[in-house]
């Protein structure tokens, strides 16, 4: 990066942007985490009485200390570099708090259960009311019309719902569902770009505008070709498991050591000559069965056994490391520890960041990989309770004086700050 | 010609993009942008990855082309040769965003690399995904789908704790990269629309799939001193949760909140007699029921077995129960949500006439989301980009071709 363009990174490329989000969970919450790394103030209504999953925690190792919301690794992934606020929504006077704050905003976002913003008094319509030019986005399982619209979900129901777990996994498995609610982190991605795009047109046109998001329509999305097979054909397309049709072999072979593994491509015909020179096969390159991708493809379980007999011997980053040497694409599967501690390419990157924790001092969380090389992101501050900013909104930003921030509290509209 | 009334009309992007980039110019085409496909003479590859429409290999046969190049024009190039170099410089002046996943460096040894660029147009954003992005000692290595969602922790915490670790379907890591690698460009151009300076765009393919699994990443090895691993259907933290059968099929359901609990003892004990499941020691957060796990698994499956899914889903929604089918592609082309939400849209097919698609993702009220074309046939605008707006003649056009550089 040249000298000139980091010194125009001083200015983060969101910056001017003010979001109010009234959000639980992840698949809202992540949107705005994103845009502050790039310098937008974000601004999080909350309430003491019903606090977000994301605060319910226990830590694991210490259950006697029973909730403990500002340990939750979860705030740190999903809420750092925000500004927190407590408002108990049921209340009138909060509610015309609510919409003082999404006057002075750019964007609302909101993934509470479909109709209960405009049940509350803060719907498109009203807020629009407040500001014209206002990006509404709204996230839910099924969107907001549709005879299941009210239906209750997390991430793993729209794994199931939207057929990626039946699409997915070895042929024998009926269903496959990872750990990390993949549709959670791919709408609130999806909704970032919606978002984003609007941004763009306001900035072009002035005109703000209503947009809905289904967690379950995204992922069918990203689904496509597959769900277009069915589509056009009728016919349910088949699981593959670690396998390719269009580059053999692949897979995930066993590696020294407990469960240890590593993933392996041959994506040409080239790649398969390098192969068989690395695991000293030669036998291989004459074998006619395994001249061409359609006969590699046929022959699959001979060559998985022979090239995990290869791997077996050694470990999963000298397969990776000797086969890369190679010209071949190969991969460790990587726990959580070995891409903290094992892995030189993200250790070169910075890919993982030290973030200022309130309650914990300093922490280590997952990167934002956006990869904006002139205007680097950067995550703020972590650890905040509801209620953390009450003083900076309501007094700097929308110039209550400090008596009238003691009535509001009073009359039980603002709540005052965990202690 | 170009565009509908999305919100990025009157963006263009020039998308220099294999399979694992096209998703990214198709979340933009969607919304509006005219987003150029240059190909190399010939076509791109990914033209030829199965399946293929009615099993026929062609070059507008291919589900997976079809479906990631709605909505954008297609021109053919080799910018590789010089003529190539300088009608790729004409296109860069009036474009916004520039996707491309060549291999780390490829660009600038062509003298079309971000510097370059950046002199002919300084607000342009120049995105580049590949494997491991632009620096780092596995800069050059080689990547696949499988490699990246390996190497980036998906594959460890995805299936059967029995089971290998296994990949899910429809490329996901391509999918990850080209979402974050839509999100950045947007971004980057935002800023660079205030501040007239582009950047360059390094998106890693490792990075976002780390990224979207966070969820099982630094935070939980940290803080909890939990590895987390593959354990079959169910997660972790909420107990219960998981696949369960049905007497037809089978149905997801997931618990996180005391009152969904109850909310579920109560029905498993109207459904089946059962008085041990509304014993209080079940009731609070999950953490109180991790050690019940399997005994809970029990009850409910007992209590599933007697129902239809769709019973089961409906009535237990009712009751603000996560329960939810297993569906099958299938099901999921023929749900009446779905179909209620006008969800999946027609686009006409060279030869097929029309197929059908999943629409939005997303649906802005005033700046419609719309496949305004199918996806492109090999040079099919080479005519109207070269010829009628950068003013390339007939002639020029013929040498060109004849000269293998359109």
């Amino acid at each position: 990066m040249s000298s000139d363009r980091a010194a125009t990174g001083a200015e983060q490329a969101l910056r001017g942007i003010r979001v109010a989000e009234f959000t639980a969970g992840m698949a809202g919450p992540w949107i705005g985490r994103i845009m502050a790394t790039c310098g937008a103030e974000i601004i999080k209504i909350e309430s003491q009485r019903h606090p977000s999953v994301v605060r319910l925690y226990v830590p694991p190792r210490t259950p006697e200390l029973g909730i403990q919301p500002a340990l939750s690794p979860w705030l740190t992934d999903w809420d750092a570099g925000k500004r927190f606020v407590a408002l108990d929504l049921s209340r009138p006077g909060a509610v015309e708090l609510a919409r003082r704050i999404v006057s002075i905003c750019d964007v609302v976002i909101e993934n509470y259960s479909t109709g209960v913003m405009e049940k509350l008094g803060l719907g498109y319509e009203e807020l629009a009311r407040v500001r014209p030019e206002l990006i509404f986005f709204s996230s839910s399982g099924y969107g907001d019309t549709g005879p299941c619209r009210r239906y209750v979900t997390w991430g793993p129901n729209i794994e199931a719902l939207s057929g990626l777990a039946t699409l997915s996994g070895f042929p024998e498995r009926e269903c496959t569902l990872t750990q990390f609610a993949y549709p959670d982190g791919l709408s609130a991605l999806h909704g970032l770009f919606a978002v984003l795009c609007a941004l763009d047109h306001r900035a072009r046109t002035g005109e703000g505008q209503r947009i809905t998001l289904s967690q379950l329509e995204a992922t069918i999305g990203v689904l496509g070709p597959l769900m277009m097979e069915q589509l056009a054909h009728g016919r349910e397309p088949r699981r593959l498991g670690n396998a390719s049709l269009q580059a053999a072999p692949q897979g995930c072979y066993p590696c020294r050591g407990e469960d240890r593994w590593c993933a392996i491509t041959v994506a040409s015909d080239t790649e398969w000559e390098r192969l068989c020179d690395v695991l000293q096969r030669p036998e291989w390159g004459e074998d006619p069965r395994f001249a061409t991708l359609a006969t590699r493809l046929e022959h699959a379980a001979e060559l998985d056994a022979g090239i995990a007999a290869w791997t077996s011997a050694r470990t999963p980053y000298e397969v990776m490391d000797t086969l890369q040497r190679g010209g071949i694409a190969a991969g460790v599967v990587q726990t959580a520890e070995d891409e903290l501690h094992n892995d030189r390419q993200l250790a070169a990157r910075g890919f993982f960041e030290e973030v200022e924790h309130l309650a914990k001092g300093r922490v280590v969380a997952s990167g934002i990989p956006l990869g904006l090389t002139g205007t680097p992101s950067r995550t703020g501050r972590a650890g905040a309770g509801i209620g953390q900013d009450n003083d900076y909104v309501f007094g700097e930003l929308l110039g209550m004086s400090p008596e009238e921030i003691r009535h509001a509290i009073e009359a039980g509209a603002i709540e005052p700050p965990d202690a | 010609m170009v565009g509908g009334q999305g919100a990025l009309c009157g963006r263009r992007v020039l998308e220099l993009a294999d399979a694992s980039g096209a998703y990214c110019g198709k979340l933009m085409a969607d919304m509006g942008a005219d987003v150029i496909k240059i190909e190399p003479p010939g076509g791109d590859p990914s033209r030829r990855i199965p399946p293929f429409w009615r099993d026929a290999l062609g070059d507008d046969t291919s589900f997976s082309f079809l479906y990631a190049n709605t909505s954008k024009r297609g021109v053919t190039l080799d910018p590789a040769r010089p003529e190539g170099r300088e009608i790729l410089e004409r296109l860069a002046r009036s474009a916004d965003v520039v996707v491309e996943t060549f291999a780390p460096g490829h660009l600038d040894a062509l003298g079309l690399g971000y510097e370059a660029l950046r002199l002919v147009n300084p607000r342009l954003v120049l995105t580049s995904i590949t494997g491991f992005g632009q620096t780092g000692p596995h800069r050059d290595y080689r990547c696949s789908d499988l490699v990246a969602s390996a190497l980036g922790g998906a594959l460890y915490v995805t299936g059967e704790e029995s089971d290998p670790p296994v990949t899910l379907a429809g490329s996901q890591a391509h999918v990850s990269a080209c979402t974050f690698a839509a999100v950045s460009s947007l971004i980057a151009l935002l800023h660079a629309s205030r501040t007239g300076c582009g950047q360059h765009v390094d998106i890693s393919m490792q990075e976002t799939m780390t990224s979207v699994t966070h969820i099982c990443g630094a935070g939980k090895w940290l803080d909890d001193d939990i590895l987390p691993k593959r354990r079959g259907t169910g997660l972790f933290a909420s107990v219960p949760s998981g696949a369960y059968p049905c007497s037809d099929g089978l149905v997801y359901l997931m618990v996180n909140r005391p009152h969904h609990w109850k909310a579920l003892a109560e029905w498993i004990h109207e459904e089946t007699g059962n008085e041990e499941v509304l014993d209080p020691i079940f009731e609070g957060p999950s953490s109180r029921r991790q050690e019940h796990r399997e005994l809970l698994d029990l009850f409910i499956s007992e209590f599933t077995r007697r129902l239809t899914v769709d019973a089961v889903y409906h009535e237990g929604q009712r009751r603000h129960i996560a329960f939810t089918p297993v569906n099958t592609a299938a099901a999921v082309a023929r749900d009446p949500h779905l179909d209620a939400r006008g969800y999946f849209v027609s686009v006409d097919h060279p030869d097929a006439g029309a197929l059908r698609h999943p629409g939005a993702p997303y649906r802005h009220a005033r700046t419609p989301w719309a496949v305004v074309r199918p996806a492109p046939r090999v040079g099919e605008h080479n005519r109207e980009v070269y010829g009628a707006e950068l003013g390339i003649s007939e002639e020029r056009l013929r040498a060109l071709r004849d000269d293998g550089v359109v």
